[in-house]
C-alpha cells in the first residue's frame, strides 16, 4: 500500500508519523510505504508567533529540521506538489517527479492573503509571519501613547487569535505603565465580538475590566495609510496611531489552481474526512472546508482519525472511526492567566474563568509541541 | 441511640481532617505557583518533552533494544562484570609497565607472552561470531 502524505505541516507530520508507527510491521514486510512530500526542510510551530510579538519567544525557538521530526521509516522529500491527477492516482512535484499512490492525504494548509485589502500589508502590523511579528514587537516597544486598533479579515487562521491578541495588549501596555495613555479598540466583522457564541458571551465582560472599547459589523474595506484611518465596508471608520490586523487567510494556491476547491478549501467528508467524490484521498487540517477552527489542535484530532482510518484500511479493509468535530484552544487572557475552550459539531464550549495553572499548562504545550507532532500525544 | 451520638463527633472530626488537608493541599498549590515562573515551567516542559522523545527514540530503537535483552541474561551480566574488572585491571597494569621499545623482537616477545595470545583467541572468536551475524544480517535484506 503506498501512502502519500501532501504537506510536512501539524497535521501532515503527525500523520505521516502516526501511520509509521501503526503501520511499522507492514512497513518492515514491504506492505506499506509512506512517503510525505513538503514545501519546507523546516517545520514552525505557528502559535509561537503570537509570543514573538511581544517579546516572549524568539523566532528560533518556533524551528525544528522536519527530518528530526519524522519516524526513520518516513520517505522524506522536499518537493512541493504542482499538479493534483486524482483520476490517475498520481501527481507531479514541482522538480519533475511523478508520484503514485493508493491513499493520499492532504495536509497543504493556508496562506495569509493580506495583500487582498488595499493598504493592509502597508499600514498594519501582523504576527501571522515571523518577519510580522518581529516588526510588531518593534512597533509595539517604541509605542508610548494613542488609539491602538484591532481588525480582523474573514476567514482567519485560530479563531481565538483576535481576542488573545487583545487581552495580550492590554497586559503589555499595563506592564509598561502607559496602559491609561493608550485606547485600545477592537473591530469584529460579525454582530457580536467572537463568532463562537460562548466566547463572545465570555469576553465581553473581559474587555469591559480591561477597558477595551469594541465594533462590531466593521469588515475592513481599506486602509488610509497615509491618513492612518481604516475603513470598513459598513461605512465607518476608525483613526488610529498603530493598526494590529487579524488577516484574511485561503487554501494555498496549487488547490485552486488543481480546481480541487473553491478559495483553496477542499470539499471534505465532515465525518469520514475524505475529499468528496473520491474515498482514497483524505483531507485534513487548514485544507479542508469543514465549518470547524482553523487551527493546529484541529489538524491534530483530524490527523488522529485519519491514520486510524488507513491503517485499519491497511490491516482489515475497512475505517474504523469517524471525527466529531473537536477542537481544543487554549485562550491566553493576557500574560499570567489562560482558559481554554473545547467544542465539537454538537457541543459549542463551556469556558471556565482564566487561571494560572492554565497559562502554566499553555507555556508547557508551547515545548510539548514537539512530542505531539512526532505522535506521541 | 448511644452509638449514633458516639459516631457523630467522629465523622465530624474526619470531615474536619478532610477539610485541613485540603487546605494544606492548596497551600502547596498556592506556594508552587509563587515559587514558579513561566521560564522555570518552559524550561520544565521542554526538558520533560525532550526527555520523552529520547526514551521513545530509544525504545523504538531496534537494536539497542536487542542489546537490553542480551544484557539482561544472567551471563551477560556476568561479561559485564568481567568487562568492567578487566578495564580496571588493565588501567592498573598499563600503569605500572614501563613503555613499549617498539621494534620486531618485543612484538615477538609479546606474541610469546600466554596472556597476549588468550586477548587474541578472545577478540578473534568475537571477530567470527560477528562477521557471522552481519553475513546473516545481509542475507536476510537487513
Amino acid at each position: 500500500m503506498r501512502i502519500l502524505v501532501v504537506g510536512g505541516g501539524t497535521g501532515g507530520t503527525i500523520v505521516a508519523n502516526s501511520l509509521a508507527r501503526r503501520l511499522s510491521g507492514e512497513i518492515k514486510a514491504d506492505k506499506a510505504r509512506i512517503t510525505l512530500l513538503s514545501a519546507s526542510d523546516r517545520h514552525m510551530y505557528q502559535p509561537g508567533l503570537l509570543y514573538v510579538a511581544f517579546g516572549q519567544m524568539m523566532p528560533d525557538e518556533l524551528y525544528r529540521d522536519q527530518q528530526s521530526l519524522l519516524e526513520s521509516s518516513i520517505n522524506f522529500h522536499v518537493d512541493p506538489v504542482v499538479d493534483f491527477q486524482l483520476n490517475r492516482n498520481q501527481l507531479t512535484t514541482e522538480s519533475g517527479k511523478i508520484h503514485e499512490y493508493d491513499i493520499l492525504v492532504i495536509a497543504t494548509g493556508s496562506r495569509i492573503v493580506p495583500e487582498e485589502v488595499p493598504g493592509l500589508v502597508e499600514g498594519a502590523e501582523t504576527f501571522y509571519t515571523e518577519e510580522g511579528a518581529v516588526k510588531m514587537f518593534k512597533s509595539l516597544r517604541e509605542f508610548q501613547s494613542g488609539k491602538v486598533g484591532i481588525v480582523v479579515g474573514v476567514p482567519h487562521k485560530c479563531p481565538i487569535a483576535p481576542v488573545e491578541v487583545t487581552f495580550s495588549l492590554h497586559d503589555y501596555f499595563k506592564a509598561r505603565g502607559i496602559r491609561d495613555q493608550v485606547q485600545i479598540k477592537y473591530h469584529y466583522p460579525i454582530n457580536r465580538i467572537h463568532s463562537i457564541e460562548n466566547v463572545a458571551k465570555w469576553a465581553k465582560p473581559e474587555f469591559d475590566r480591561m477597558g477595551v472599547e469594541y465594533e462590531t459589523l466593521f469588515n475592513v474595506r481599506e486602509v488610509d495609510v497615509e491618513n492612518k484611518v481604516v475603513k470598513s465596508e459598513e461605512g465607518t471608520e476608525y483613526e488610529y496611531d498603530l493598526l494590529i490586523s487579524i488577516p484574511a487567510h485561503r487554501g494555498v494556491e496549487v488547490i485552486e489552481k488543481n480546481d480541487l476547491g473553491q478559495g483553496g478549501w477542499i470539499p471534505t467528508d465532515r465525518y469520514k474526512l475524505t475529499m468528496e467524490g473520491y474515498d482514497n484521498v483524505y483531507v485534513l487540517g487548514d485544507t479542508t472546508n469543514l465549518p470547524v477552527s482553523k487551527t493546529g489542535s484541529a489538524a491534530h484530532f483530524e490527523a488522529d482519525v485519519v491514520a486510524e482510518n488507513i491503517a485499519s484500511i491497511v490491516k482489515i479493509g475497512a475505517p474504523v472511526t469517524e471525527y466529531d468535530g473537536k477542537v481544543y484552544c487554549f485562550i491566553e487572557a493576557g500574560h499570567d492567566r489562560a482558559t481554554y475552550a473545547m467544542f465539537n459539531y454538537l457541543n459549542p464550549p463551556d469556558l471556565k474563568p482564566p487561571t494560572k495553572p492554565m497559562h502554566w499548562f499553555k507555556m508547557s504545550y508551547n515545548k510539548m509541541y514537539w512530542t505531539s507532532v512526532r505522535g506521541l500525544l | 441511640m448511644t452509638v449514633q451520638t458516639e459516631t457523630q463527633p467522629d465523622a465530624a472530626e474526619a470531615g474536619n481532617d478532610d477539610l485541613q488537608r485540603l487546605a494544606e493541599l492548596a497551600r502547596l498549590v498556592t506556594a508552587a505557583q509563587d515559587a514558579l515562573s513561566d521560564e522555570m515551567v518552559s524550561r520544565l516542559a521542554s526538558a520533560f518533552s525532550e526527555g520523552i522523545t529520547l526514551l521513545d527514540r530509544l525504545t523504538r530503537n531496534e537494536g539497542l533494544m536487542h542489546l537490553l535483552r542480551e544484557i539482561d541474561r544472567p551471563e551477560n551480566q556476568r561479561f559485564l562484570i568481567c568487562l568492567s574488572d578487566a578495564f580496571t585491571k588493565a588501567s592498573r597494569d598499563i600503569s605500572a609497565a614501563p613503555p613499549a621499545k617498539g621494534g620486531v623482537v618485543g612484538l615477538c616477545r609479546l606474541g610469546c607472552d600466554p596472556g597476549t595470545q588468550e586477548g587474541l583467541r578472545l577478540v578473534s572468536l568475537i571477530g567470527e561470531h560477528l562477521s557471522e551475524s552481519m553475513r546473516e544480517l545481509h542475507r536476510r535484506g537487513g
